[in-house]
């Protein structure tokens, strides 16, 4: 179980990891959402606010009206922003549980992928 | 059967409702616009094939009541697991992983030929009211599928409201025309209630190839994840039958009102002959519009289902990695171009042979297999997972394990029809979905295991070369 510290700390490298990765920002130019998450286990909740495909904010808490609920528990959430999973066999197993629509699930999975290719 | 608005456990997690979220009137819209494609115009003439005299709505009844049955198995499954990845899920949960992969690689192929089918389908049409040389068929075939493929590269999808737009005017248009041509003298129906007239098994078969008019009406359930509560994919899934049943009754009424069934059965485009006999011109333009409008439901939901299957499938490292490249606006472009070239051939091979009914009695075949074994997925959870329901199936192991027996009883039927010559026996479509089923054993037993290999051996080697570390920090002793 991670406390709220690592994954803050986790969600910090994954925002500059996709700030900064020029592809990744050029494929997400037009995807503008605000994100929800949920740790299941710790009861952690956080927000990240995309404009145009640079996150611009993450918050403790949700803020806002969601597009997208991700759930999981709070370790996977820590080995996903740091890269160290790839995270659809866990979302095909029902493990990272997802409310969005199928193209906003594509769009994160994406993410992932574009910035750690061999995850 | 029973259902609540009890809410998932993602809902209970998060009381917020999604800015953008599916209610029951885009989803049911979903659900009969994947089902209600070109190629039930064709199956509405396969069941009258089968059904003695005017007795094809009587097995179109029956089609839509066992439909109920299938409705109320992905309901409860769906409740269970809310996602895109459903399927998967519910198999792999019953029957392991292996067989689930199996299985939703089989059942993958019924979305290329129904793509393929209706590539052709259209393309006959437009050629036919064009009234141009046979051959041009293809290349309104290909110029279908060409666009299609653009258009999903591009990333371009249709909103839910121009969706359901579209699969509310081919119903109630194809019901329009339908109810025209009733009024106008035509044929006395002989025998309306003479299902079985031309024998047990053929009753059985019409009855069967009726089920397949509502093919791929479960697939809203891989919208699970954007409707606004559980309740709504388990009302689409209820009242999306009902809408297919209405619009496949009033062809079938008028089809055998106007058309005899000699002529619709040796027609690739039998909605136009309804079209022509109720309304002249006007009645093929018209049933040309609603065919045109079937395309844009089964391209942009067949190649979106499709080719995100295929990506996932390539990121979990069941298929090769080529397959989840993306291009600049996140569509994995070449699952998209490969699903496009396998329905171009597979539309080809139709066009070259002009069996477009086996394509019909493949696609019931595979269909009521994925009924069969959703019903025995369920019988087996019911004993062996205590998961959360919001609906529950109403006598649950015997409805589903009636399902289970009867679907693979109309999968046999099917697979040994022969909808050309409906007093022979044919084996080819039921060869057919044993060696797409084979194809895909072999692949999931003998290449997954390579892929798997590989992935692992180039991890150890990025991690050997320190190109590849856990970038997550040690936690302090």
């Amino acid at each position: 179980m991670a406390n709220w510290d690592e994954v803050d700390e986790a969600l910090e490298d994954y925002t500059v990891s996709c700030n900064t990765n020029e592809r990744l920002r050029k494929m997400q130019r037009d995807w503008t959402r605000m994100l929800h998450f949920v740790c299941n286990d710790t009861s952690d909740t956080f927000s990240m606010d995309v404009q145009a495909g640079e996150i611009v904010s993450t918050s403790q808490g949700h803020t806002g009206v969601p597009d997208i609920v991700v759930t999981t528990d709070s370790e996977t959430f820590c080995d996903m922003f740091w890269g160290d999973i790839n995270p659809m066999p866990k979302y095909l197993r029902g493990e990272i549980q997802v409310r969005g629509s199928q193209e906003d699930i594509m769009r994160i999975d994406a993410i992932s992928y574009v910035i750690w290719p061999d995850a | 059967m029973s259902g609540g608005d009890t809410p998932s456990t993602l809902t209970d997690h998060h009381p917020h409702h999604l800015r953008r979220s599916v209610g029951t009137v885009t989803a049911t819209a979903t659900s009969a616009g994947l089902a209600f494609a070109a190629i039930n115009f064709i199956g509405v003439v396969s069941v009258a094939t089968f059904a003695a005299g005017s007795s094809a709505w009587l097995a179109i009844l029956i089609g839509g009541l066992l439909a109920f049955v299938v409705s109320g198995v992905f309901s409860e499954l769906n409740g269970m697991w809310p996602t895109a990845a459903g399927v998967r899920l519910y198999i792999s949960s019953a029957f392991g992983v292996r067989a689930a992969l199996i299985i939703t690689l089989t059942y993958m192929t019924t979305v290329i030929l129904v793509i393929a089918a209706d590539a052709f389908l259209i393309g006959a049409a437009i050629q036919h009211v064009l009234d141009e040389p046979p051959a041009l068929a293809y290349v309104w075939i290909l110029a279908l599928l060409v666009i299609a493929t653009l258009l999903n590269l591009r990333g371009i999808t249709m909103a839910g409201r121009v969706q359901s737009i579209v699969t509310y005017t081919v119903l109630a248009g194809t019901v329009l025309l339908s109810i025209v041509a009733l009024t106008k003298p035509g044929i006395v129906p002989e025998t309306p209630f003479a299902l079985f007239g031309n024998g047990v098994m053929s009753g059985f078969q019409a009855i069967a190839f009726a089920l397949f008019l509502f093919a791929a009406f479960e697939w809203v359930t891989t919208t699970a994840e954007e409707a606004r509560k559980p309740s709504v994919i388990t009302r689409a899934l209820f009242i999306g039958p009902v809408l297919i049943w209405l619009a496949a009754t009033a062809f079938a009424l008028g089809l055998d009102h106007l058309v005899p069934k000699d002529v619709a059965h040796g027609s690739a485009y039998p909605q136009l002959l309804l079209g022509q006999a109720a309304l002249g011109r006007v009645g093929v333009i018209w049933m040309l519009g609603v065919t045109v409008l079937t395309a844009i439901n089964t391209f942009n939901g067949g190649f979106l289902v499709a080719s995100r299957f295929v990506y996932a499938a390539a990121r979990e490292g069941n298929l090769p990695r080529s397959f989840a490249k993306l291009n600049m606006r996140a569509v994995p472009w070449l699952a998209v171009v490969v699903l496009a070239a396998v329905s171009a051939v597979v539309g080809a091979l139709v066009f070259a042979t002009g069996r477009w009914l086996l394509l019909v009695a493949v696609g019931a075949a595979l269909e009521a297999s994925v009924f069969a074994i959703a019903s025995a997925a369920l019988l087996k959870l019911r004993r062996t997972s205590d998961r959360h329901r919001p609906f529950r199936l109403w006598a649950g192991p015997a409805v589903a394990g009636f399902g289970a027996v009867l679907f693979a009883g109309l999968a046999l039927a099917s697979g040994f029809s022969d909808p050309e010559i409906p007093t022979q026996f044919s084996a080819a479509p039921a060869l057919i979905v044993l060696g797409l089923g084979a194809v895909s054993t072999v692949y999931v037993l003998f290449v997954v295991p390579r892929l798997h290999r590989a992935a692992a051996a180039r991890r150890a080697a990025a991690r050997a070369s320190g190109e590849r570390v856990r970038r997550r920090p040690q936690r302090p002793a």
